[in-house]
């Protein structure tokens, strides 16, 4: 990723925030991450994404588990609903099978999505369920000040393993690769413009996507998964790579010291509303024979 | 004939693959059609293959019945070695219809003819042999069996016969050896003398309004049936006994209403999407048992809290843990009550038959969006496999769309989802309204759904939370709670709930023909408690008894709790429907020590 | 007295087995009783049977003990079992539905069925047999009030019944043969004015020794009457039931590998024992060792079969007393004309 450097100014940086219609997706409430958290630059990119691909702010639902990056939904100018920790998937596919007409984004961090919430993710993403996963990995608990999670490294030292880390991490890629998910990515908060185009496009994607999100704890973790080790560690996927290539990306993902950023997978595969409309419209008859769904709220 | 009533219980009971349910099912469908009321409860092995022990039961009357008999009239073994135990239970001069042979060699005493009692009359039939020459298998004995004991009780054969061809309509052939079976069965009855006593009266014609119809089904068809009715949009089930029924009609069901039904992973899943889908707007709903619902509590909180419409369906079998998986049991009360973290008030409704069972489930979408809570459905495994003749209303007794939307300069950047109103129930948007978008959150929040952990807040919205659920206890059309037998002071009222509550009933109707001063009540919404309707009985009994299929009585614990008073409790964990007679025998005594307690005042 | 490990068993629940159960439960409180009987009733008489007729269709007003008086005195009953053998060297019974039973002391007091002659077992299930509760009742049910019943034979089984079935309004006819006025001996001479007796009652008689005996019977034809009697000279009977009295035949068949002696009965011993030292035997299946006259005979009529029940308990219980008949067995015309028979002396 080679950036070539000119002067940016506060003023035209405004300027072009608010021309952009940007804001009308970031809440009044200001987040209460830590200065310097990766999750400012996902905040931004989910709320640019979100403006660049037009959606009403009325038909976006995110939905989040417990830990830092859970607190999301407060910052987005959008419904939301902040759940218990482990349980952004299940809820996430209730409120989408309850609407498909709303935009589900679910977030979360490792120890949210890979500890606890563990059982959901294979089968949000077999099913394919039509909604998009920012999982947030920075190896760490942040929210309970610091102990160690399912993507820390071996060694590494927390509150909980203070000799130090026995369990070796996840591959959370090479997961979801193998769970189906249709949609997998990773990208890196140090790397907003690459974040943000990556949001983009897991949102656009019709089906379960996974965006995995290197981010570090700038609070907790000094020695790991810093903005130092991990800017050393990422480069771009190899351009041969073909997302349609489920082995070649297993390959990629199976590579733990370098981080490759970009779309590893992607599939279009019927999702499980296509499939529901599908098993209904089996059951009950042509469509004309179904009463017609309501747009917007389903009140 | 002259008019007569007619209450018959019959058992058939076998081993699993005998066809012992099978049989007991087209007897008591056949019978329903007839016109009689039936109430019914199978008693089936935790094993699916195997020799476990399966009875189907059935009582057969005339005049509506609340419970089964504790003796039966008439048992079929189709299997010795299970049906022994059970000879006891048929009364004097009813029958035992059994096997005539054996193919192996028994020891003494193998055989039930040596159990059956004196005053009992045999029927030595040749199942096996009928069904090999009928049919040329010996898989047909239930059926040999139900056709004797047709024959036996002068039932029409041609009623039996056509029961039989609805029944196996995809499969003619098989519908033809099953008739074949039924016929030799029935023929055999022919040579042997009729039981007097066990005869099936006239079916008196019952005004039945236009429109309604009559059937018989049990809990859980009546709680799909409920959901249907009440536009059921979305449901999420984890299998799990003996609720597992529920999920598999409903998911016959929902897609020809253009619904949604998913089995989630575990019940966590299914709750968590429950409560997503409530939150969005739709109609939602899960049922498990009492393990899933310990793994449903921390989202129910959620629920709570959050203030999103849900209805949990828990029907309660033995436990704790696994327990006794087929078996039944009240003991899911305190839990369904009280179960997860925080002051975590919810609604707590418990059907008492089947009917109760379809209103409930209807009643609950309604009180739950109404209140904006999760609404728990109380059944147990008696209940859900339960089955009963039950009228159904022309027309579903539910309301649609009982949510209270915000009026439009409430709406916008001011939009207090939890806002502090009259009746403490808040306008509540859906994603996709317009200018109404909040974030439900399970953190303490203020008016507008910002966490807020101030001391005056979480005091306002606790008290809101509960305080907004006791207008449920004047939820229009809606039993909460119900008064049976005499009218004014008695000297015992029995409270009763759930499943229990038919026994109850039949004790209270026995104890009344003893001359017993006696009233019952059943209480159907648990929580909130109704206490001034409670209280109001209880202040004209004498002697309060409640009766419950648990040990820790968990009822008479939440109503004591409530009402602060002291009540005679009778506990039992038979993993079956209490005794009746064990219900009367205590409300004997009670009602002896009422009178001494007369007598005492008195002098 | 007795020893509750001790099992006597007593098969057939007729007069002599529930008088021999009895006499057991007095004389050994202690023992195992046990009675296997092929009847579904409990012990009631055959005597009791023509009732039906008079429209007393319920089982429990032909029980001459209650339900309780088998539990309050354990007497078991097993009915409806059919005993296919009886093991003696083991001491067990084999049971139809093969259970085996094991016993002590065994009393056989299975009586006797019907007996139909050798030429008309082909018709057999064109008759309506009387022998058991379910068949009067089926019977009862085929003959319609006011309808023509045709007696065969004409035991005194039969007359009885007939008796009862002209006070009732139906129509007899009997057709005699060699068995009439069975088991009475009746000599030649003294035959044709008990059958006139017979007719004075008011059946019509036919001598079907005269006619030269039965030779079919048949199913009426649709419209006309049930059943058609055919005689050898030509003659015919048309009505609506037909059935046999031609006496009884002792039921054995299930002693016949057990090493006792039979002839047409179990042979028994004045003491009722048969040659097995553990196996008795009382009623009608058995035949008794004579000293008078130096053979083994028969005895009938429900008294003798009462005291032979009674009899036999007590000898299988330690007594050793003989048997003595106590029932008077001559057939007699009243001054009236009327027949008189000692069998029918019931109380």
């Amino acid at each position: 990723m080679s950036t070539v450097m000119k002067p940016i100014y506060v003023e035209d940086k405004l300027r072009e925030v608010r021309e952009s219609g940007r804001l009308a997706f970031r809440s009044r409430t200001l987040p209460t991450w830590c200065p310097g958290c990766g999750y400012f630059s996902i905040e931004e990119g989910l709320t640019w994404a979100l403006n660049d691909l037009g959606v009403a702010n009325k038909d976006i639902v995110v939905v989040s588990g417990i830990g830092c990056a859970s607190r999301f939904p407060f910052f987005v100018n959008a419904y939301g609903f902040h759940t218990l920790h482990g349980r952004a998937l299940p809820t996430a596919t209730g409120v989408k099978l309850a609407n498909e007409a709303l935009t589900v984004v679910a977030v979360g961090g490792d120890g949210d999505g890979f500890a606890i919430g563990g059982a959901h993710l294979s089968h949000a993403a077999r099913r394919n369920v039509d909604i998009t996963y920012l999982l947030m990995d920075n190896g760490i608990y942040g929210l309970t000040k610091g102990q160690t999670s399912p993507t820390s490294v071996v060694g590494f030292r927390t509150s909980t393993s203070p000799y130090e880390n026995l369990d070796r991490p996840l591959n959370p890629l090479l997961m979801m690769l193998s769970y189906g998910a249709s949609w997998v990515g990773r990208s890196y908060a140090g790397e907003p413009n690459h974040l943000r185009g990556m949001i983009r496009e897991a949102l656009a994607h019709r089906g379960f996507s996974y965006l995995h999100i290197l981010s570090p704890c700038v609070t907790f973790d000094k020695t790991s998964k810093t903005y130092v080790n991990l800017g050393m560690q990422v480069e771009a996927l190899p351009e041969t790579h073909d997302p349609a290539d489920l082995a070649g990306a297993m390959r990629i993902a199976m590579d733990t010291e370098r981080l490759a950023l970009g779309l590893f997978y992607s599939e279009l595969r019927p999702t499980l509303g296509d499939n529901m409309d599908e098993l209904v419209a089996r059951a009950s008859g042509p469509p004309a024979a179904r009463p017609k769904k309501a747009a917007g709220g389903r009140r | 004939m002259k008019a007569m009533s007619t209450d018959i219980q019959i058992a058939i009971c076998g081993s699993a693959g005998d066809g012992t349910i099978a049989a007991g099912e087209i007897l008591r469908n056949v019978m329903a059609g007839l016109g009689y009321k039936v109430i019914a409860f199978d008693v089936y092995p935790p094993e699916i293959r195997g020799f476990g022990k399966c009875i189907a039961r059935m009582r057969v009357t005339t005049e509506q019945a609340y419970s089964l008999k504790p003796q039966s009239d008439v048992l079929i073994s189709l299997d010795d070695s299970h049906a022994i135990p059970h000879v006891g239970e048929v009364r004097d001069y009813g029958a035992v219809i059994y096997e005539r042979g054996s193919i192996v060699q028994l020891a003494e005493g193998g055989h039930i003819s040596a159990h059956v009692r004196p005053a009992q009359l045999p029927y030595a039939v040749p199942l096996r042999e009928l069904s090999e020459k009928s049919t040329s298998s010996n898989r047909s004995r239930n059926i040999v069996a139900l056709g004797f004991l047709a024959g036996l009780c002068g039932l029409q054969e041609d009623t039996f016969l056509n029961a039989l061809s609805r029944k196996f309509k995809k499969k003619p052939e098989v519908a033809e050896s099953a008739q074949s079976a039924f016929r030799a069965g029935y023929a055999e009855s022919a040579d042997t003398f009729k039981l007097d006593d066990v005869v099936f009266g006239p079916v008196p014609k019952a005004p039945v309004a236009a429109g309604s119809a009559v059937e018989m089904m049990n809990g859980n068809a009546a709680v799909v049936r409920g959901c249907l009715d009440a536009g059921i949009e979305n449901y999420f089930g984890y299998p799990i006994t003996p609720a597992t029924s529920i999920m598999e009609r409903l998911a016959l069901e929902m897609p020809k209403r253009g619904a949604r039904l998913l089995q989630t992973e575990d019940e966590i899943a299914a709750i968590s999407a429950t409560v997503g889908a409530g939150f969005a707007g739709a109609r939602a709903a899960t049922a498990t048992s009492g393990p899933g619902f310990s793994l449903m509590t921390e989202m129910l909180g959620l629920g709570v809290i959050a203030e999103v419409p849900c209805v949990i369906f828990v029907s309660q079998r033995g436990g704790p843990s696994t327990g006794m998986p087929t078996k039944t049991e009240q003991s899911d009360l305190h839990i369904a009550v009280y179960g997860g973290h925080g002051d975590a008030q919810r609604i707590v409704i418990a059907p008492t038959n089947v009917e109760g069972c379809y209103r409930c489930a209807g009643k609950a979408f309604e009180m739950a969006e109404r209140y904006q809570t999760p609404v728990v459905v109380l059944l147990d495994l008696y209940l859900s496999n339960r089955y009963e003749t039950v009228v159904f209303p022309a027309r579903p007794p539910f309301a649609p769309n009982q949510s209270k939307a915000p009026e439009k300069d409430q709406l916008g950047d001011a939009y207090r989802r939890y806002a502090l109103t009259g009746d403490l129930i808040s306008p509540r948007t859906v994603p996709g309204d317009k200018d109404g978008m909040y974030v439900a959150t399970g953190l303490e929040h203020n008016e507008l759904g910002r966490p807020n952990d101030q001391p005056q807040n979480h005091e306002a919205q606790s008290r809101k939370r509960h305080e907004k659920l006791k207008a449920a206890l004047a939820h229009p059309d809606f039993t909460h709670y119900k008064r049976f037998g005499d009218e004014g002071a008695v000297d015992v009222g029995i409270i009763g709930w759930g499943s229990n509550f038919g026994e109850c009933l039949e004790a209270m109707i026995k104890a009344r023909a003893e001359g017993i001063r006696c009233a019952a009540m059943k209480v159907v919404m648990i929580s909130p408690f109704p206490v001034a309707g409670v209280t109001g009985f209880m202040d004209q009994c004498r002697e309060v008894l409640v009766p419950e299929v648990n040990y820790e009585g968990q009822f008479a614990n939440v109503l004591q709790a409530n009402v602060g008073r002291p009540v005679a409790r009778l506990n039992r964990v038979p993993g079956a429907p209490m005794a009746v007679g064990d219900i009367l025998e205590e409300v004997r005594r009670l009602a002896a020590r009422a009178r001494r307690g007369h007598e005492k005042a008195a002098a | 007295m007795g020893n509750p490990s001790r099992h006597h068993i007593v098969i057939g629940s007729g007069v002599a087995g529930s008088q021999a159960a009895a006499t057991l439960r007095e004389r050994e409180p202690d023992s195992r009783i046990s009675i296997l009987t092929l009847s579904s009733l409990l012990f009631y008489n055959r005597y009791d049977l023509p009732k039906v007729f008079r429209g007393v269709r319920d089982w429990r007003e032909f029980l001459v003990q209650p339900p309780e008086y088998y539990e309050n005195n354990r007497i078991g009953v097993r009915r409806l079992n059919r005993v296919a053998a009886v093991d003696s060297a083991r001491r067990v019974i084999v049971l139809d539905h093969k259970e085996e039973v094991a016993f002590d002391t065994l009393l056989v007091a299975s009586g006797g069925r019907g007996y139909v002659p050798e030429e008309l077992t082909d018709y057999r299930a064109l008759m309506h047999p009387f022998s058991s509760y379910t068949e009067a009742l089926r019977t009862a049910n085929a003959l319609p009030e006011g309808g023509h019943a045709i007696l065969l034979g004409g035991d005194m089984i039969g007359l009885d019944l007939a008796r009862t079935l002209i006070d009732t309004g139906h129509q007899v006819t009997l057709i005699a043969d060699d068995h009439a006025f069975w088991p009475h001996e009746v000599e030649d001479a003294e035959r044709a004015g008990f059958l006139a007796a017979l007719d004075h009652m008011g059946m019509r008689v036919i001598d079907g020794r005269a006619a030269g005996g039965i030779a079919a019977v048949e199913a009426g034809a649709k419209g006309l009457s049930a059943r058609r009697v055919a005689l050898a000279d030509g003659s015919e009977v048309r009505g609506d039931v037909v059935m046999p009295f031609f006496g009884l035949t002792p039921s054995v068949e299930f002693m016949l590998g057990s090493g006792v002696d039979i002839e047409r009965g179990l042979l028994v011993t004045p003491g009722l024992r048969t040659t097995d030292e553990a196996i008795w035997a009382a009623g009608d299946v058995c035949q008794i060792w004579s000293d008078e006259v130096h053979r083994y005979r028969f005895f009938y009529g429900w008294k003798n079969v009462r005291a032979m029940g009674e009899l036999a308990a007590r000898n299988m219980t330690g007594a050793d007393d003989p048997w003595v008949s106590v029932q008077d067995e001559h057939l007699r015309l009243t001054p009236e004309g009327a027949i008189h028979s000692p069998f029918w002396e019931y109380q």
